[in-house]
């Protein structure tokens, strides 16, 4: 049987870690994307301009950043120790380099789609007497909504391709750190080409459903 | 109402500062001389540096008092040039958006069916507003503006987006509107036509100053020419009073104040019914002697009072009973040797006299 248990195991905890990080980064990314889109203030290209590193920079380069952040001789790493979490070298710390990584893609593709709503349309909202929490969510978020869950779905993906930055913060342990990218890594490494195989055509079909919908999603956005 | 404002732009200084209490107020003036600034001001969507609004003894905004309520306490109704209908709603979720906002000790005293009536959405209540014309769209937003209960109703060219024929069928309503309910309205415009169909009071404004105010028969020439001649208007707007119509031969006749009959296009109207009709400048010709074989509905014979130059083009004033005003060509005036008290015809097609 080509589809072990251990694949299994693998593409569950991939996709499940995945998810988890895709939910937590939304609302941090919707409440940026909006502020990007719609606010002004000084230094604001800076803050954009650290929110798109990781999409530039080496992933590993990344991952060594958050080592030193969560180790435990770190500031960071030693309070939340202190406080019985531990990050690196387990599940948490492939959620956090996950989401990391994958943070900027949300808010590039959902600050697009902000911007793309009408801001006139706002405007007259507040006009009819709408607050803005309830402009943001019966107007711009519903207007913006499927460049919302195409970033989402970009963002998904992302995650799950995740290697260098979670190999450095989680490693790369069976049964608890591996992801699908990491296990292919490890069966090419041990010559288990067969095995790397299979994994290689779950990512593979997984991206393609992905970017397909996302893509879907995009196109069909101009024709609300 | 109140309204002293001064509002830094790119160009120039939007400058106001004019007091007016009518039903309907036109803000006129050509494109880019701060119209929309100005009514941005108001709605409170944009940056005043200093001034005052007070809207039916309620202070909006006041530097010197340091007030700068909100868009959403402001109780403005704004109607904007496209409408700005919330895409993604029904025509009745779009109408009763604001339908439960505060009133600021004004009663409710206008029901949805009220406005429904006056606009006749009723049936189109469930359409998504993507699938409205867009004159339907017009009365969508209008009706949305005047459920909000607003003590002031600010309508930003409503019909400058919708073609000519679709204007005249917007119009009878923003009348309806004003007449039916106690709102008054603030109406910016370029066009000089829908000042005299509209408006008791105008304030015209050019690059951000207020130029002058007053009655629109008593400070809008009947001709309005800018630096952009697609924007320039000539235009010959006449009180008349409905004589008889003929649906077959497809006319009207009527009386205008003057005495004078024209015909223009049928329409049923109670007899002795007052209307306007609206004329373009560039709709009449002059001739030298009467014509004959020709289509035109009406041949009227007037003399020169006026000719004046202006960028190339002529503003000819002919008294035919009434004054009416036509503009030609320099080139034209000089081929037919037209000049001041010389006895002309003016040849206006039935279909060119438009009612408002």
């Amino acid at each position: 049987m080509i589809f072990s248990f251990e694949t299994w195991q693998i593409t569950l905890f991939s996709l499940s870690v995945g998810l988890a990080s895709t939910l937590l980064i939304l609302p941090f990314g919707i409440a940026l994307a909006w502020l990007f889109a719609r606010k002004e203030w000084p230094l604001k290209s800076v803050l954009e301009t650290i929110v798109l590193l990781p999409l530039v920079m080496p992933p590993v380069s990344t991952g060594l950043i958050l080592l030193k952040i969560f180790g435990r001789r770190s500031p960071v790493g030693h309070w939340l120790y202190e406080r019985g979490v531990e990050i690196v070298f387990n599940w948490k710390g492939v959620l956090i380099a996950m989401a990391v990584m994958s943070f900027p893609l949300l808010v590039r593709s959902v600050r697009t789609s902000f911007a793309e709503v009408n801001p006139r349309l706002e405007q007259i909202a507040a006009t009819l007497g709408a607050s803005g929490l309830r402009i943001f969510f019966v107007i711009t978020i519903p207007l913006a909504y499927k460049g919302i869950v195409a970033g989402a779905l970009l963002a998904f993906s992302r995650a799950l391709g995740e290697f260098g930055a979670t190999i450095l913060l989680a490693g790369n342990i069976p049964g608890e750190t591996q992801t699908l990218s990491l296990a292919i890594y490890n069966f090419v490494q041990l010559g288990k080409d067969p095995e790397a195989y299979v994994l290689l055509g779950i990512t593979v079909a997984l991206a393609f459903l992905f970017v397909w919908c996302s893509e879907w999603l995009l196109r069909a956005r101009g024709n609300t | 109402m109140l309204l002293r404002c001064r509002i830094p732009l790119a160009d120039f200084e939007l400058d106001v500062d004019v007091t007016f209490d009518a039903r309907v107020t036109s803000v006129f003036g050509p494109s880019g001389s701060g119209k929309t600034t100005l009514l941005d001001a108001i709605a409170g969507l944009r940056k005043v540096s200093a001034g005052e609004i007070e809207v039916n003894g309620r202070t909006l905004f006041s530097s010197a008092r340091g007030i700068n309520r909100p868009p959403r306490d402001r109780g403005i109704g704004y109607v904007s040039q496209e409408g700005a209908l919330f895409p993604h709603l029904s025509v009745r979720k779009n109408i009763l958006f604001g339908a439960n906002r505060d009133t600021y000790g004004k009663s409710k005293d206008i029901s949805v069916n009220h406005v429904l009536d006056v606009l006749e959405i009723g049936n189109f209540l469930d359409r998504p507003v993507t699938k409205l014309s867009g004159g339907e769209a017009q009365r969508v937003a209008l009706a949305r503006a005047i459920l909000s209960h607003p003590q002031l109703l600010l309508l930003d060219e409503p019909l400058a987006a919708l073609d000519v024929g679709l204007k005249e069928r917007i119009l009878p309503y923003l009348r309806r509107v004003r007449g039916e309910f106690a709102i008054p309205m603030l109406y910016v415009t370029h066009d000089v036509s829908e000042v005299f169909a509209l408006a008791d009071w105008v304030i015209m404004i050019r690059a951000g100053k207020v130029i002058e105010q007053g009655a629109p028969r008593a400070i809008l020439p009947s001709h309005w020419l800018t630096a952009d001649p697609e924007q320039s208007q000539v235009e010959n707007i006449f009180d008349a009073v409905w004589i008889d119509a003929d649906p077959k031969a497809g006319r009207t006749r009527v009386r205008l104040e003057c005495g004078r009959e024209i015909v223009i296009p049928y329409m049923a109207r109670p007899k002795e019914s007052s209307l306007q009709v609206r004329i373009r400048g560039d709709d009449i010709l002059l001739a030298t002697h009467r014509p004959a074989g020709i289509s035109a509905g009406n041949v009227l014979d007037g003399v020169i009072r006026d000719i004046e130059i202006v960028e190339g083009q002529a503003i000819i004033k002919v008294d035919a009973a009434a004054i009416f005003t036509v503009r030609l060509t320099v080139g034209a005036v000089q081929a037919l040797g037209l000049a001041k008290g010389r006895n002309v015809f003016l040849i206006i097609k039935t279909r060119s006299c438009i009612v408002l």
